[in-house]
């Protein structure tokens, strides 16, 4: 007997079932193949696998007889000799074959070591019909995340909180807090939009006037904050719940944000609504019995009247005075002036500007605009200038030398008699000169094609200094007829012009925008056609602004919160509003029309 | 959708069983469309000036509403685990849970304004939502997906189906045994891998192309195609062996997609529950920080 095949095998509860084959032979195959002394039923053994050889010196050589080879002690091979003294361990697809001696017979027990296939191994089998194995567990998720969530949006924005707390500026690049941020800041803010400790200065202490006044220095109270407060209108129930809710929470009344909210999204700030304002305005003489200031709502219901700001009594300074419009205010300027000859279409005024068209592009017949000239911003206009406006008609020329016009001094009445006694000392003879002089035009309109104008002195006798200088401060004289004088005592030469105040901004407490209203025409608002004096305020009332503006709420064709023409914080600039696209109301200009027929 | 499920909802003829959904008739449902509607009317009501935020007394209603709702449905989590009749028996409960959760989508997108941003605060809204929406995937599936699962199960009950996969295994094996080494492979390689093998996406799509029993079948029936037809042919009875075993894979497989659906909306409901909970602290904590 050469060889001891054991082959163990185990039955379905684990038990060990060892059969026994002897064979004497020096060569056994090992394969799949039922006939081979080794019979291995395993699939990845094939037919016929390989060859033992018993050989003379009692070593076994095992060698491969297919291509799939076999391992010996754990290596991969397809020949190897083995001492069977020795012991070894053959490994044939899922089968382990010892090798070993006993009474000088090679024994070989063969065992499969592997399970026959995937699904006869043991497994979990509720395992398999649920997630757990795919899936990371539940619990460990939920901390996962949680953990993750707390770390990245609560602590990191904290640490960077107390990080730059004594910090004068952050640096630029992305902070953590900014994780916290409710809404992009508005564009004038969008530079700090990294550093929220420019306003958010303290841990749970709500924004403060502080960081607003850090920057925004020149602002100044709507009023006496005792006042205000005595102006505010009582709260109702839910606003005192609200109330007593915020000082719970530690926010106090009156901060500047309440009004200015931000992280409302980027572009302008949001326009101050009516209700701020109307909150106390509306009926606040109830509260402040001692205002001067009328109530005001709603700019379509409730509004009082304008209130210019006129000049009634001239002086140096002017005593000016906020006078309703309806009561039909009169402004003493200083200026004589009748809109309506130089605005005529048809009188002499219109022929001139026709004839001198060219010259200082007229129209027809003179319009605002050849005088009125607007301030760079649109806004306002600029004060009239005697020389730019008047002089291209009302010329102070006196004599003509070569090419040149010597004219008086407008605005200085001593500089004007030194000039006419000086022409009048230079000798010569009078009688040319002076009629050069004093006859060359009367008024605009007489004139005389490439001629130029000249001051006119009245009909006087014209040969002497003295009476040409009565004549030009008198009646009928170039001064007199634009100009109040005031004559001097007998004797004297001290004639005086009283000086001309022009007022630039009549509405002191609100605000107009005249590049706001480039829809319109001057006449749709100013009846200067039918203006036959200066003195005459030409501001239109509420009325014509209620043509096209009614309250915020209203179906007005520009509906017009307080905000527009009111600032809160008043100064001498123009309130804060942020644009108004006239395109999204329908076209003005059938409103315009209308307004021009209502007031014809 | 919630309406949907309810109809299609599990009610015996009988009236002897009620499900969640239409307990105490719908009780719940018309509490939630309530509170969902006085909030909807009072957002258009309550004139919050520049505009409706999370910011605004309203907003700070809303929001706190919405927490204690979330801290409330969360409890369920330790309620279920906790049995008791009546009014609060479980059933009671989880009616109150699917359709006050449902309410929050009202809640919370008025809380929110509408304004969103990549900040802590929409973090919390999206979480939210998810939440919710895979909760209302759950409902669905489990009033559809239980008869297209006995459908498929044809009465067998899934030990069943693993033991016939052990079965055609071994009887795979046997009539194995003489075949050639190449065609021996085939049968290992299907015998060898594990079917219902590879992760979740696999599971649910019920998609395994690199299935072996499916290649060496095919390759089987290709074989035994080109040859005259003999009924003592070894490869014969393994073809057909495979053939039993694809289809044993196939039913295996469709219920374990079926079963996978039902269970993998909780993997996001719970876990992102937590989540949720964690970006609410971070949310609530970071308006009153910078308050």
């Amino acid at each position: 007997m050469s060889f001891l095949i054991r082959q163990i095998s185990r039955t379905s509860d684990g038990r060990e079932i060892i059969r026994a084959y002897p064979h004497d032979l020096r060569e056994i195959i090992i394969g799949r193949d039922a006939s081979c002394e080794i019979h291995l039923a395993d699939l990845a053994v094939e037919l016929r696998h390989a060859r033992l050889t018993l050989q003379e010196n009692g070593k076994l050589d095992v060698v491969a007889l297919a291509g799939n080879g076999f391992e010996v002690d754990g290596s991969k091979t397809s020949q190897a000799i083995i001492d069977p003294a020795g012991g070894a361990e053959l490994r044939f697809g899922s089968h382990l074959l010892v090798i070993s001696v006993e009474d000088a017979v090679v024994v070989i027990t063969a065992e499969r070591i592997e399970v026959l296939s995937d699904s006869t191994q043991e497994k979990d089998e509720i395992g398999l019909f649920t997630l757990r194995a795919l899936m990371p567990g539940r619990r460990q998720m939920a901390w996962a995340l949680s953990i993750i969530i707390l770390l990245a949006l609560l602590v990191w924005p904290i640490q960077t909180f107390y990080n730059y707390q004594n910090a004068e500026k952050r640096p630029a690049g992305f902070h953590a807090d900014s994780l916290w941020s409710s809404g992009s800041l508005s564009s004038s803010h969008a530079g700090l939009g990294m550093d929220c400790q420019s306003c958010h200065t303290e841990a749970f202490v709500a924004v403060p006037d502080s960081s607003c006044v850090a920057c925004h220095d020149d602002v100044h109270d709507h009023a006496d904050p005792k006042r205000l407060k005595l102006a505010k209108a009582p709260l109702n129930w839910d606003g005192k719940i609200s109330r007593k809710i915020a000082d719970g929470f530690n926010r106090p009344e009156g901060r500047c944000v309440e009004c200015h909210t931000e992280h409302e999204g980027a572009g302008p700030m949001e326009e101050t609504k009516q209700q701020f304002c109307s909150s106390c305005h509306t009926d606040m003489d109830k509260r402040l019995t001692d205002t001067k200031i009328a109530n005001a709502g709603d700019f379509g219901t409730a509004h009082p009247q304008f209130k210019p700001e006129v000049i009634t009594a001239n002086g140096s300074p002017p005593k000016r005075e906020r006078i309703s419009l309806d009561q039909k205010p009169v402004e003493d300027s200083g200026l004589k002036f009748p809109h309506n000859i130089h605005l005529s279409n048809t009188n002499g005024v219109a022929r001139m500007a026709g004839r001198m068209g060219k010259q200082f592009g007229f129209g027809q017949a003179l319009d605002c605009k050849d005088c009125h000239v607007k301030t760079p911003d649109g806004v306002q206009f600029q004060p009239i200038d005697m020389e730019q406006s008047c002089a291209m008609c009302h010329s102070l020329g006196i004599e003509k030398i070569g090419d040149t016009v010597r004219t008086l001094r407008h605005g200085d009445p001593k500089m004007v008699v030194a000039d006419i006694r000086a022409f009048y000392r230079a000798g010569g003879p009078y009688r040319v000169r002076t009629q050069q002089v004093m006859e060359g035009r009367k008024r605009p309109g007489d004139y005389a094609r490439s001629q130029p104008y000249y001051a006119y002195f009245g009909s006087v006798n014209y040969s002497r200094a003295d009476s040409a200088i009565r004549s030009v401060f008198s009646k009928g004289g170039a001064c007199y007829d634009c100009h109040t004088v005031i004559a001097p005592p007998a004797g004297s030469d001290n004639w005086q012009v009283q000086k001309v105040y022009q007022t630039s901004r009549y509405m002191m407490k609100g605000w107009f925008d005249h590049a706001a209203h480039d829809t319109e025409t001057c006449s749709s608002c100013h009846a200067a056609k039918q203006s036959g004096s200066a003195s005459e305020l030409l501001l239109p009332g509420i009325k014509t602004c209620r043509t096209c503006h009614g309250g915020e709420a209203s179906n007005a064709d520009v509906p017009s919160s307080c905000a527009m023409c009111h600032s809160f914080h008043a100064d001498d600039g123009a309130p804060w509003v942020p644009k108004f696209d006239m395109t999204r109301k329908r076209d003005l200009s059938k409103t315009r029309i209308e307004n021009d027929k209502a007031r014809k | 959708m919630a309406r949907q499920a309810a109809q299609s909802g599990r009610v015996r003829s009988d009236g002897t069983h009620e499900g969640f959904l239409r307990h105490e008739n719908f009780r719940w449902l018309k509490i939630a469309t309530i509170i969902s509607l006085l909030a909807i009317v009072s957002y258009l009501l309550i004139d919050v000036q520049p505009r409706h935020n999370g910011g605004s007394w309203f907003g700070y209603t809303l929001g706190t509403i919405g927490v204690l709702i979330i801290l409330w449905l969360s409890l369920i989590g330790i309620r279920k685990r906790k049995m008791s009749r009546g009014h609060w028996s479980l059933k009671a409960w989880t009616s109150a849970h699917v359709y006050l959760g449902l309410s929050l989508i009202v809640i919370g997108t008025l809380h929110t304004g509408f304004q969103l941003g990549w900040n802590v605060h929409t973090l919390a809204y999206v979480l939210m939502m998810i939440v919710i929406l895979s909760g209302v995937w759950g409902i669905s599936v489990y009033a559809t997906l239980p008869k297209v699962m006995s459908a498929n199960r044809d009465q067998t009950t899934e030990a069943q189906m693993l033991a016939s996969l052990r079965s055609i295994d071994r009887q795979l094996h046997d009539a194995a045994q003489p075949l050639d080494q190449n065609h021996a492979e085939l049968v290992r390689s299907s015998l060898d891998q594990d079917p219902f093998g590879g992760g979740i996406i696999r599971r649910m799509a019920n998609r395994y192309p690199a299935c072996k029993t499916r290649k060496a079948h095919d390759e089987i029936l290709l074989i035994m195609g080109s040859q005259p037809g003999d009924k003592d042919d070894p490869l014969e009875k393994v073809g057909s062996l495979l053939g039993r075993k694809r289809a044993i894979l196939a039913r295996t497989r469709k219920h374990l997609q079926l079963k996978s659906m039902l269970e993998i909306w909780l993997y996001l409901h719970v876990p992102l529950t937590f989540a949720l909970i964690a970006a609410l602290v971070a949310h609530i904590v970071s308006v009153f920080f910078y308050w």
